[in-house]
């Protein structure tokens, strides 16, 4: 099966996703974060390892996995929430096709509202060049598997947002931390390996190394393109017995 | 030529069944699917368009089948009853849009042709969140004829329309159907159905209850003997009078202090009964028929007449 | 005489009127109070999730339990002889956070946004009720249920506790402390459900509300608590310290600019308002340094963050009304 990104499919996502003024919504959490890089910086020249927790607990472990839980449940659980999904879906075009651009829409725009501030913001940190790049990086891996299995999410069921919250703030947020084998399936943890893997630094707490890291990101991630776009082939309309 | 094939199509969602044990054939022309609210319609239409998979039975068009299947779109055109559409597209881009995914040669030739068959070209510009429902129902018409499709599926069409929209609309259908293309549509109102179908299938509570020309149909329904509920100053006088007329087929006391009259020519009973109480100088209480809804019409076709639509199949 | 009139099937014909036996309602009617509570009533189940179904349970359910799984550690602690873990004003404040901030990103649209988007506004608001009556309702409703969340566990922690002491004068001590981490619930719940209910009520989009609601709480959680930290560690052990050494506590020095870094967060004005009202804090589990007399601005931050929540639910029903 071959799957190909769609120009179409993507201007209509991209402008479904930040019509209506969302984008200034979205990029709130963004100049939330660079303004308390400044401000902090502003008030405290150098010591403490204050960029690791702006960068890292704000930037890192709120702002990218929320904003890609909003922007990847959106892009293809909004349509399919309020019907409209099925004028895309009376076409020819591949489902793979579809999940793959609704992907890549998300992931991108995740990138842009989550990582690149937190790279800007980072760099306005001082003596966190590396570490801004490293968490840069890892941003940017996050988004790609973060959006993917959110997308995922969306197709197989209509609370998708619940279950996001649910994976993100207990299993991520409370167990990745507390229990070490929850690593293994926590994405925060892989985007942290490979950020770490760039520039090791022990305040990250990352708990896997490079190249598991990215296996298992890369296994999460073609696999929940690949399940998605299965589900999506048998999409069907639910309840109304009529 | 792609005919849709129902071979003992029956859908279920737990213990509700939506569809039961359904067979029929559609061919080119127009086909208007008649039923109650509740009938199982939708269910067939989607289960057609390749979005429900039939919990038994065989569904085909052109001899595959639609579900999963993504390029039976090719020649078929779905227009949901769902009032979803992007909103924040014009008319235009809208229908564009469709065409594009269609991978039509050229999109915008027949994005112009599908907005001027619609009537649409006044107002595609215009977004899609500032038109009425008549409107909407007409640029999801449009973006599933863009692509010229052989088949069409519309659920529930009139919907939302003013008189002058529908007749539009029923135009545009009686002529892509003389065109040889298959046209389904949806309905729970008879007149709509009988302006414009040849052949109408007639579904209630998820079964086929009657299938074939209408005209047939029709008579077949003014036919069927009625039942009314009479109350009178004397019914024991009233029901001898009504034994000796050639209309009435059945008359019993219900016990209750009415008569329960079984008649086969309504027209005729309606013009009669007022007359014969004043020459019999009974006085006439209360007449109310027992059995006027559209179900019991239809249950009735159900009950009587399967022979017919073992008969009426196809067209 | 209701008389019989040709149906639609049979066309032609005459058309009478068909009297279906429709009947006005004489019977006397119930006021606005009635629908008031009826309304709350209706809220007060759906934020459990209760008339729909069993996958709306879920969310719920798993909160609820969540939240008195401490309670229960606790009084199995203490039936071995341990000694007390939980307390009753801060209970365990983390998992309290992120718990409620789900229950209410999830729960909150269910009560408000849901009716929004199927615009059924008109229908509510077609009957005898005042236009404030619908907000109120949905409020009242959604901080008893979030009163429930919070003091059920309490309560249970309170049982559990009461088990396994012995004598008048303990059970006396335990309920002393019982009714301000009461107190303490209450003020969660009335401030989280007028935040969660407003945020949510500015979209129809369930999805979109929750993960409004979400960010918000957790991302000001995160700014207070950073600046906090950023600030200092040292103050929080010499808390810690000074109870183990005077063995009461002492109010340390806060510096300005980390008091004024915990009026970021609902969660960090709660514990604000908490220790400047009990006059210390517990050591180990808080989440912001004691305030001393700047626990009163944390109190007139909150204040104002309810009122302004409430003003612009209100005012927001007032605008669906019109519109929709």
């Amino acid at each position: 099966m071959s799957a190909s990104f769609n120009p179409v499919i993507a201007s209509i996502t991209v402008r479904a996703t930040l019509g209506r003024r969302r984008a200034l919504l979205f990029a709130i959490p963004a100049v939330v974060l660079i303004a308390l890089t400044l401000a902090v910086r502003a008030t405290h020249p150098a010591g403490s390892s204050w960029e690791a927790q702006i960068l890292g607990d704000f930037g890192f472990s709120v702002l990218l996995p929320l904003l890609a839980l909003i922007i990847g449940t959106g892009v293809l659980g909004a349509e399919i929430d309020d019907g409209s999904a099925i004028h895309l879906l009376a076409t020819p075009v591949r489902r793979g096709s579809i999940v793959l651009t609704k992907w890549v829409v998300a992931a991108v725009l995740t990138m842009l509202f989550a990582a690149v501030p937190e790279l800007i913001a980072g760099l306005l940190a001082p003596n966190s060049g590396k570490l801004a790049f490293a968490l840069f990086v890892g941003a940017l891996v996050g988004s790609v598997i973060y959006t993917a299995v959110f997308v995922l999410a969306s197709v197989l069921t209509t609370r998708a947002i619940a279950a996001g919250l649910l994976y993100v703030l207990i299993w991520e947020g409370l167990l990745g931390n507390i229990v070490g084998g929850a690593r293994i399936l926590s994405i925060a943890h892989y985007s942290l390996g490979i950020a770490n893997a760039i520039y090791p630094d022990k305040d990250l707490n990352a708990g896997l190394g490079l190249s598991t890291s990215l296996v298992l990101g890369i296994v999460v991630t073609v696999g929940a393109l690949v399940l998605a776009s299965r589900r999506l082939s048998s999409f069907a309309i639910k309840g109304e017995p009529a | 030529m792609s005919a849709i094939e129902l071979t003992s199509v029956s859908r279920w969602y737990g213990n509700v069944v939506a569809v039961n044990d359904i067979t029929m054939t559609i061919g080119p022309g127009v086909t208007g699917l008649l039923g109650p609210n509740g009938a199982g319609k939708s269910t067939i239409l989607h289960m057609i368009a390749g979005f429900l998979a039939p919990s038994k039975g065989t569904l085909t068009i052109g001899g595959k089948p639609s579900w999963e299947n993504p390029e039976i779109y090719r020649s078929l055109g779905l227009v949901p009853e769902r009032d979803s559409v992007y909103a924040f597209l014009t008319g235009e881009q809208f229908v564009n849009a469709t065409a594009k995914l269609h991978k039509l040669p050229d999109p915008d030739a027949a994005t112009r042709r599908a907005i001027e068959m619609t009537d649409m070209a006044a107002a595609k510009d215009r977004r899609i969140a500032t038109y009425s429902k008549g409107m909407r129902q007409r640029i999801k018409v449009a973006a599933a004829l863009v692509h010229d499709p052989e088949i069409l599926l519309l659920d529930e069409p009139f919907n939302g329309m003013d008189p002058r929209q529908r007749l539009h609309m029923m135009d545009l259908l009686g002529k892509l159907g003389a065109e040889g293309r298959v046209i389904l549509f949806s309905s729970h109102i008879l007149e709509e159905v009988e302006k414009v179908s040849g052949t109408i299938q007639v579904m209630v509570a998820g079964r086929l209850a009657a299938s074939g020309d209408f005209r047939a149909i029709r008579r077949l329904m003014t036919s069927r003997p009625h039942v009314f509920n009479v109350r009178s100053s004397d019914d024991r006088k009233l029901a001898a009078v009504l034994v000796g007329r050639p209309y009435t087929n059945a008359v019993e006391f219900t016990g209750r202090g009415s008569l329960q009259v079984r008649t086969s020519d309504f027209g005729a009973f309606c013009a009669q009964i007022a007359v014969l109480t004043r020459e019999n100088g009974i006085a006439l209480r209360e007449l109310l028929p027992t059995d006027e809804s559209l179900e019991s019409v239809f249950g009735y076709l159900i009950a009587g007449s399967s022979s017919s639509s073992a008969q009426g199949q196809g067209s | 005489m209701p008389a019989d009139t040709p149906t639609a099937t049979t066309g032609a014909a005459a058309g009478v009127i068909h009297d279906l036996g429709y009947r006005r309602y004489d019977g006397p009617r119930l006021g606005r109070a009635q629908m008031v509570r009826a309304l709350a009533w209706h809220s007060f189940r759906s934020a459990f999730g209760f008339g729909r179904g069993a996958k709306a349970k879920i969310v719920p359910a798993i909160a609820f339990v969540a939240l008195l799984l401490p309670a229960v550690v606790n009084a199995a602690s203490m039936a071995n002889g341990n000694g007390r873990l939980v307390f009753y004003d801060t209970y365990q404040p983390l998992l309290r956070d992120l718990v409620m901030t789900i229950f209410v990103a999830v729960q909150a649209p269910e009560l408000v946004s849901r009716d929004l988007r199927s615009r059924v506004l008109p229908l509510y608001f077609a009957r005898p009720i005042k236009t404030s009556d619908y907000p109120l309702a949905k409020y009242l409703s959604f901080t008893a249920a979030c009163a429930v969340m919070m003091e059920v566990p309490l309560l249970v922690l309170y049982l559990g506790t009461i088990v396994n002491v012995h004598g008048g004068a303990e059970v006396w001590a335990q309920t002393r402390q019982f009714i301000p981490g009461l107190l303490v619930g209450l003020m969660w719940a009335v401030v989280l459900a007028a935040i969660s209910l407003f945020l949510a009520s500015l979209t129809g989009r369930r999805a979109f509300a929750t993960g409004t609601v979400a960010i918000f709480f957790l991302a000001t959680y995160t700014l207070a608590e950073i600046l906090l930290q950023v600030e200092n560690h040292g103050i929080r052990q010499q808390q810690a310290q000074s109870i183990q050494n005077a063995g009461h506590f002492v109010a340390p020095a806060v510096p300005m600019a980390e008091k004024v870094s915990g009026l970021f967060s609902p969660f960090t004005l709660f514990d604000g308002v908490r220790m400047w009202l009990s006059g210390h804090g517990t050591g180990q589990s808080d989440n912001v340094l004691y305030p001393g007399s700047f626990g009163a601005v944390y109190a007139l931050v909150l204040v104002v963050l309810l009122a302004a929540c409430l003003t612009g639910l209100f005012a927001r029903y007032r605008k669906a009304a019109r519109l929709s």
